[in-house]
């Protein structure tokens, strides 16, 4: 048993003396591995910016989705004014001289109930 | 940023060298180069292999590199791992390889008499041959374990097993060792203690 512990021990000393003294990278080899560094590296490709879809380079090109929130907005106001405009909105065609007269039938005498009751008979 | 500073990462330096740094290579090399030499020369035993595998490692170190995610591996344990699998692939090509105790250098130490330096290099000389005497994977375990002191987990990481195994290959390659340079103890300057 004391054998064993003096060769362990024996043996420690051993590694700690290598580990005192770790071989030095040879020059020749030094140079051999950057000559290596220097041939590969030129083949890297540089990388590339991720493409961008075309809706999300529009988006940035007009100011993110804040502005694009705000665009939205206007519109659908916009639109809901133009179907049902409220009262105190003037009407634009009548600003523009123009006479609304869709709803006046050409011949005053013209009665629907009338004639849908003539074809009934 | 000066890449020659000693706070940047191995893996800052490659992603530094895939970028087109020539300086990371040659800090990479300057750290890490000498690293994988002292290993191949303790697994291989003969300079020339190791001088080889350490070059092949390197190189596909480089290759490597724009392909490298910092922060999921070391550096270090990577190219570990790809200098043993080297040397298993040289060892088997070989098949039976010798010893070059002219291989393992001794360090020049003017501050030591030269018998005391013959003795240490009959040390040096001593534990490479014991070393290559040991079964190819408990050479690898020791001399990572107990020359390049990784850790366990680590070495478990670089040899693709488990850490009981690991303990397993040390344990019996110390006892191999221990036994083998026990019959050398009076010419390693032991006999007196």
């Amino acid at each position: 048993m004391a054998d064993t512990d003096k060769s362990l021990q024996e043996l420690e000393d051993l590694f700690a003396a290598a580990r005192s003294a770790p071989p030095a990278l040879p020059d020749h080899l030094s140079t051999a591995i950057l000559a290596d560094a220097a041939r590969v590296q030129p083949g890297f490709q540089p990388a590339e910016p991720p493409r961008q879809p075309l809706w999300r380079q529009l988006t940035e090109a007009l100011g993110g989705w804040p502005t694009l929130g705000g665009l939205a907005a206007a519109s659908a106001a916009g639109l809901w004014i133009g179907v049902a405009p409220p009262s105190f909105v003037p009407d634009p065609a009548a600003l523009a001289g123009y006479e609304d007269n869709s709803t006046a039938f050409a011949d005053g005498s013209y009665d629907m109930a009338l004639m849908l009751s003539e074809d009934l008979q | 940023m000066s890449v020659t500073a000693g706070e940047v990462s191995d893996d800052a330096l490659l992603v530094l060298y895939a970028n087109g740094d020539s300086r990371a290579a040659a800090e990479l090399t300057a750290r890490l180069g000498p690293r994988v030499f002292g290993v191949a020369m303790r697994v291989m035993g003969i300079r020339a292999e190791a001088e080889d595998v350490t070059q092949e490692a390197m190189l596909r170190l480089w290759k490597m590199a724009p392909d490298w995610r910092p922060g999921e591996a070391q550096v270090s344990t990577w190219l570990y791992r790809v200098a043993m699998n080297l040397c298993i692939d040289r060892k088997r090509r070989a098949r039976g390889g010798y010893v070059d105790l002219d291989a393992v250098p001794e360090p020049p130490d003017p501050g030591r008499s030269a018998a005391e330096q013959l003795q240490e290099g009959a040390r040096h000389d001593a534990l490479q041959a014991a070393l290559m005497q040991l079964p190819e994977r408990q050479r690898q375990a020791v001399v990572l374990r107990h020359l390049e002191e990784l850790s366990n987990p680590e070495i478990a990481g670089i040899m693709d097993i488990s850490t009981e195994a690991v303990e397993s290959l040390t344990a019996r390659g110390k006892r191999a060792l221990a036994a083998a340079l026990a019959g050398r103890r009076e010419e390693l300057g032991y006999s007196d203690g």
